[in-house]
């Protein structure tokens, strides 16, 4: 998942950044709010963590270009006033939630996975599709109730596949929201994860949980087994 | 206190009735006196004439030698009358107008000299009398005395003052009343610039207009500039108080979320201490900064805040917030709520109390928003959570007390709220709701306009 961090406090969006990215998430930071509504309009996000008191342009008006601008991407803001004028102002302009600083980490990662999952639709933690169940809080997959051991890459693939079931997810769309910037995207070594996750997952190639659209992408094709 | 406009038509009206009166009183004397002058000159005329007809016969038998010229002396019951007695008061000759009258007897007080008086006939009709006394030398070189009196009745004379007196009310009655209307009618104008500001501040009151406007007469354009000013400057004192608590919160609690992130970060066994020590900073700040926004005196700042619109916007942000565990929410507003105030107090109330309702319910939230009395608000939420029971219900609203740490929240919150409520000189009052949890009810009494 990627992730944008807009937070003028260099220590505090430093640190989180580096939490957050601990966690699996690809990182984008900026330190402005011009720098941000850039990178929040521009770049690949899937989710994106604003702080309200930002200098140049505030995180309002940020939330507001990109909604405006027809993304849909969760955000989350960060606010310092913990006023409800502003927290009501945050979330009518677009955002989904909001954390008042000084915030616990778990605190801010629990919010982010839940609106992760919802934002594939998914009502808990807990993702279940067929005999495989990705636990986010938790970080792990179980088929048939047997745990898999996976890598943290390739935690992150199955994670952002089953997040987003039943869509097509491109190698560029995988290769940008999973990588960080500063990685050699290539397009092969994803092959070779989802190879490795087909048997892991599937060893005797009976589910085919991930299907190959040739020439478009991937996708997560097994029926969820809750409602989303 | 008398409006201007009334307190000018009554000083007018006073002048008028004072300048009207003593010119009729004025008018009146001059005409009755110019009138009874010449009454005066006019029975002068019927005495020369009497003088002239009569004559002494060389016997000393007063005659006379033909008829009065003025008809009116043969007509009966003319109003105009003439006597000649003798020096013993003997009626030597009357007038056939007088016939049956009784003519009062008058002697005047010296010979020679004309005597107005003003009697009454037998009958009480009013008369100006004219006597002389004159002693008549007769051709023996006798002295005989002899009263000449005209009379003229005055009922004529008195009726024509009483049609002049009538005219001269009427008129002037008149003349005040058209002089009242034109001027009621110029004040309207004169005073309408002053109640265009009495307007003015009235929408400005009701939230419908932001200053005064410019469009007033030059000697109260600087009054609605300076009023302006005022409006202005109580604004920009205001919003500066809320953004200097603004920058101050988030200058304070920028670095606690800086610090608390590195020491999760460092992962140090005295995690929890710090932490600890951060979240009592917190709370101080917190509460501390999140003052009322405004106080309910300032009046001219402060507009009526869309109570329906601003809760449904808080309930949408919250159903966001809340979607995994998706309460119920209800709203049911009654007509003719008012919050005057500021809004940031408006949700800072509101949002604590529908956000604390979402954490504690099961499943169902009621928000209910009546009016109290005219103008005022009555703010409720309830929920179908565990309640608070009536001894743990003083303690909740106290700073920082947290009955339960099961649920995230800061605990001050409805200490907040209180101190908000309260600054408006309403409350915050806990019951147990008809769902079977707790219901906060708000009461914001009526701001005076």
């Amino acid at each position: 998942m990627r992730l944008l961090i807009i937070e003028d406090d260099d220590t505090l969006r430093e640190t989180l950044a580096r939490q957050l990215e601990g966690e699996g998430f690809a990182v984008e930071q900026a330190s402005d709010g011009r720098e941000g509504q850039y990178c929040a309009l521009e770049y690949p996000i899937d989710l994106a963590v604003i702080d309200l008191g930002l200098p140049e342009v505030s995180g309002i008006d940020i939330i507001r270009a990109v909604r405006d601008a027809g993304k849909t991407y969760p955000i989350l803001i960060l606010t310092a006033r913990d006023r409800w004028q502003d927290k009501v102002d945050g979330l009518s302009a677009g955002a989904d939630d909001y954390v008042v600083k000084p915030f616990h980490f778990e605190e801010i990662n629990a919010r982010l996975s839940a609106l992760v999952r919802r934002s594939g639709g998914w009502a808990s933690s807990l993702l279940t599709a067929g005999p495989v169940a990705l636990d986010m809080s938790r970080q792990e997959v179980k088929v048939n109730g047997d745990a898999i051991d996976l890598t943290s890459f390739e935690y992150k693939i199955i994670e952002y596949l089953m997040v987003k079931a039943g869509e097509v997810i491109s190698k560029t769309e995988l290769t940008e929201r999973l990588y960080d910037q500063d990685f050699e995207r290539d397009s092969n070594v994803i092959e070779v994860f989802i190879g490795r996750l087909r048997k892991k997952l599937d060893p005797d190639n009976s589910l085919k949980p991930i299907e190959t659209l040739r020439g478009r992408g991937y996708r997560f094709a097994l029926e969820r087994n809750q409602a989303a | 206190m008398y409006s201007l406009n009334a307190r000018l038509l009554i000083s007018v009206s006073l002048l008028l009735l004072l300048f009207f009166g003593a010119t009729i009183v004025v008018l009146d004397t001059a005409f009755r006196t110019a009138g009874e002058r010449a009454r005066e000159d006019i029975l002068d005329g019927h005495l020369m004439s009497l003088f002239a007809v009569a004559d002494v016969d060389p016997d000393g038998v007063l005659e006379m030698r033909r008829e009065l010229p003025e008809p009116r002396f043969s007509t009966l019951g003319s109003g105009l009358y003439a006597a000649i007695r003798g020096g013993d008061d003997s009626a030597v000759f009357e007038s056939r107008s007088a016939l049956g009258l009784g003519l009062p007897v008058v002697r005047p007080a010296s010979f020679g000299q004309g005597q107005f008086d003003s009697l009454e006939l037998d009958d009480g009709t009013p008369v100006l009398a004219l006597t002389i006394a004159v002693n008549w030398e007769l051709s023996s070189g006798e002295l005989k005395p002899y009263v000449f009196a005209v009379y003229e009745s005055l009922d004529g004379f008195n009726a024509q003052i009483a049609s002049f007196r009538q005219q001269l009310f009427g008129w002037f009655a008149a003349l005040a009343l058209i002089m009242l209307v034109s001027i009621s009618v110029l004040l309207r104008g004169l005073l309408k610039p002053l109640r265009q500001i009495e307007t003015e501040i009235g929408e400005i009151e009701e939230g419908n207009r932001v200053s005064l406007s410019g469009d007033f007469p030059n000697e109260l354009t600087g009054v609605a500039r300076n009023m302006n000013l005022l409006i202005d400057s109580e604004r920009a004192r205001s919003d500066r108080y809320r953004n200097t608590l603004d920058n101050l919160a988030h200058s304070l609690k920028t670095p606690l979320a800086a610090i608390r992130s590195l020491i999760s970060d460092l992962g140090t066994s005295d995690g929890d201490k710090f932490n600890e020590q951060i979240d009592r900073m917190d709370e101080i700040v917190r509460y501390q900064l999140r003052k009322p926004g405004s106080s309910a005196a300032d009046n001219l700042v402060l507009a009526p805040v869309p109570v329906e619109e601003e809760t449904a916007r808080l309930v949408d942000g919250l159903r966001k917030v809340h979607r995994d565990k998706a309460p119920d929410i209800g709203l049911s507003f009654a007509e003719g709520v008012s919050f005057r105030g500021d809004t940031g107090d408006f949700l800072e109330m509101a949002g604590n109390l529908v956000d604390n309702a979402c954490k504690w319910c099961r499943q169902q939230v009621r928000v209910i928003v009546k009016p109290a009395g005219a103008g005022g608000m009555i703010f409720s939420v309830a929920d179908d959570g565990p309640g608070v029971p009536p001894e743990a219900r003083e303690a909740l609203l106290q700073r920082g007390m947290r009955l339960d740490e099961k649920t995230p929240g800061h605990g001050i919150g409805l200490a907040i709220v209180k101190d908000i409520a309260e600054s408006y000189g309403g409350h915050l009052a806990i019951q147990e709701a008809e769902l079977g949890g707790a219901q906060f009810t708000i009461t914001i009494p009526p701001q005076n306009a």
